[in-house]
């Protein structure tokens, strides 16, 4: 896995966290809860998280990749519940465009 | 006939400048001239009466004249601009254009006949009642481009109520409700039509400034320009008296700092639609978007948080579109407004209302706070779909800065904060080098290439 997609996903939270005010504990970390059961962010949260991933990926990495459609919406495993799981899935599709 | 009451106008004023072009005025006596030379020209020409008659040209002293000729001879007069040049030959087809009437750059009239028959039903209507008729296309700003047909005769008996003759600048275009509305208004209280060449900020303040204008019907997207360019700091504005705007949502930022500019200057919001014609208008106070819209001519209600008119002088009906009228006659205007007593404030085209999760947003209301924002431009606001919350607010926004995107991000969100909801905020952000507007000066929220 890319570990800069890594980066950039825990980079987006932290924003995210700045703007919302959310207690990201020690800092934004795999296990970290997005959306979900205990999760940090609410819908519209979750979009402004994945639009800014999507956007700073085609940034830094000139990979443009489509997080939130009907395939990430019917995997087995929703691709948003951690950070850990946005960033690993982000991270395949990126591979998978290069 | 039906310009008699024009013609007395400008016969009772023969020396009073009529139409200003190319900085030259031109005299109702030159106009009176004119027009009995157009219609003779027309006569000459092989033009029946009731024939459908593109008129292809900007406003000009000649463009006038045509015009008013072909309203007397009960022709159906079809304006068309440059600015649908992409468009004219689908227009014509769909006017059933019998003869097209050029005026060239000299200002000077070119006929060409099509060989087509105009024989649509509502020609046949026009034609028993001996009445002239005028084709206005919506601009397609918000889908196909629809051809509504007017029974001008109709249109012209508000004109007949003699009112205050002004100086007033044509922003809006000859083939526009307000460009005609502009150019009927200021005729029938012989007043002066002041035409400009190109309609950017320092071309319009410098028209103001030479000629004295007094009134200048114009766009809120305009206004902004205005204020961005700074060119009234070069020209002398101060016989404006008044300046009014439609044609598309106003933001409140824009509205208040030109206000706070420009203190001696009215502003009036105006309502109308190429289906009804332009209402009349009254705002609460000048830098507020509430605003009272009807008249004689007009009832308005509102069902579904939509505003409908019932005008005494609407279009016959679309040439290419079924009716849009209710089965007791109102028509439904799609624009989605507030109510507070007598007063209405239009939020938006319904049809561009963005659906977040549920959560309804206007593209304007987003706009309002995004403009106020230094170093932005220009922005327009639309709906993207998303797979989570069915769709999500993005923005196009034209920056002076040198800004990246994640720093624009960064500072637009603390911005917004305080000023909008959350689900308001734009999820998605896209900067830009083009301008967001066309030719008519009017907001293009649709990507591609402006009309």
């Amino acid at each position: 896995m890319d570990p800069r997609v890594n980066d950039i996903v825990v980079r987006c939270m932290c924003d995210m966290g700045e703007r919302y005010g959310l207690d990201l504990g020690g800092g934004p970390m795999r296990e970290t809860l997005l959306f979900g059961e205990s999760g940090l962010l609410d819908s519209v949260g979750l979009v402004s998280l994945i639009v800014a991933v999507e956007q700073e990926i085609e940034n830094d990495l000139g990979v443009s990749i489509v997080l939130a459609d009907e395939r990430a919406m019917s995997q087995k495993h929703s691709p948003f519940r951690s950070i850990g799981a946005l960033a690993d899935y982000a991270a395949s599709l990126v591979s998978a465009e290069q | 006939m039906h310009t008699d009451f024009l013609l007395e106008v400008f016969r009772a004023n023969p020396d009073k400048p009529a139409v200003v072009w190319r900085d030259k005025p031109y005299s109702y006596q030159w106009l009176l001239e004119t027009t009995a030379a157009a219609e003779a020209a027309l006569v000459a020409q092989g033009v029946p009466r009731g024939a459908v008659v593109s008129i292809e040209a900007d406003f000009s002293p000649t463009s006038v004249a045509m015009l008013l000729a072909l309203i007397e001879r009960s022709c159906v007069a079809v304006p068309l601009t440059d600015t649908v040049r992409e468009k004219k030959k689908e227009f014509r087809e769909i006017g059933e254009i019998e003869t097209i009437v050029t005026i060239d750059a000299n200002d000077q009239w070119h006929f060409e006949h099509t060989g087509v028959q105009a024989k649509h039903a509502h020609f046949a209507t026009l034609r028993e009642r001996n009445h002239p008729g005028l084709i206005l296309y919506s601009s397609g700003s918000t889908g196909a481009s629809k051809a509504a047909l007017h029974d001008l005769s109709f249109l012209l008996d508000k004109f007949k109520v003699q009112r205050q003759s002004k100086c007033t600048l044509t922003f809006l275009l000859f083939d526009h409700i307000g460009g005609i509305n502009t150019l009927l208004y200021t005729l029938s209280n012989a007043g002066c039509v002041v035409t400009v060449e190109d309609r950017s900020a320092e071309s319009v303040c410098r028209a103001i400034d030479r000629h004295k204008v007094e009134i200048l019907p114009t766009s809120p997207t305009f206004l902004n320009l205005l204020l961005l360019s700074e060119a009234y700091k070069r020209h002398d504005l101060s016989s404006l008296e008044l300046v009014t705007y439609g044609t598309e949502v106003m933001p409140e930022s824009t509205l208040k700092r030109f206000c706070a500019l420009f203190p001696n200057i009215r502003t009036q919001q105006t309502y109308g639609l190429s289906e009804v014609g332009i209402l009349r208008s009254k705002s609460k106070s000048s830098d507020s978007l509430w605003v009272k819209v009807g008249g004689e001519d007009y009832q308005t209600r509102i069902a579904d948080g939509m505003l409908e008119i019932k005008a005494k002088s609407a279009m016959l009906g679309y040439l290419n579109a079924p009716s849009p009228f209710t089965a007791d006659g109102w028509f439904i205007t799609g624009d989605a407004v507030e109510v507070d007593g007598e007063y209405i404030r239009i939020l938006g085209r319904k049809s561009e209302l963005i659906n977040v999760g549920g959560a309804k947003v206007f593209p304007a209301e987003v706009e309002n706070v995004l403009q106020q924002m230094d170093g932005v431009e220009d922005v327009a606001v639309t709906g993207e779909r998303n797979a989570i919350t069915g769709h999500m607010i993005k923005a196009r926004v034209k920056l002076t800065t040198s800004e990246t995107l994640p720093e624009f991000r960064k500072r637009m969100n603390e911005f917004c904060k305080d000023r909008l909801e959350r689900f308001k905020i734009p999820q998605k952000v896209e900067l830009v080098e083009e301008s967001m507007h066309g030719s008519r000066f009017k907001k293009m929220r649709r990507e591609g290439p402006a009309a």
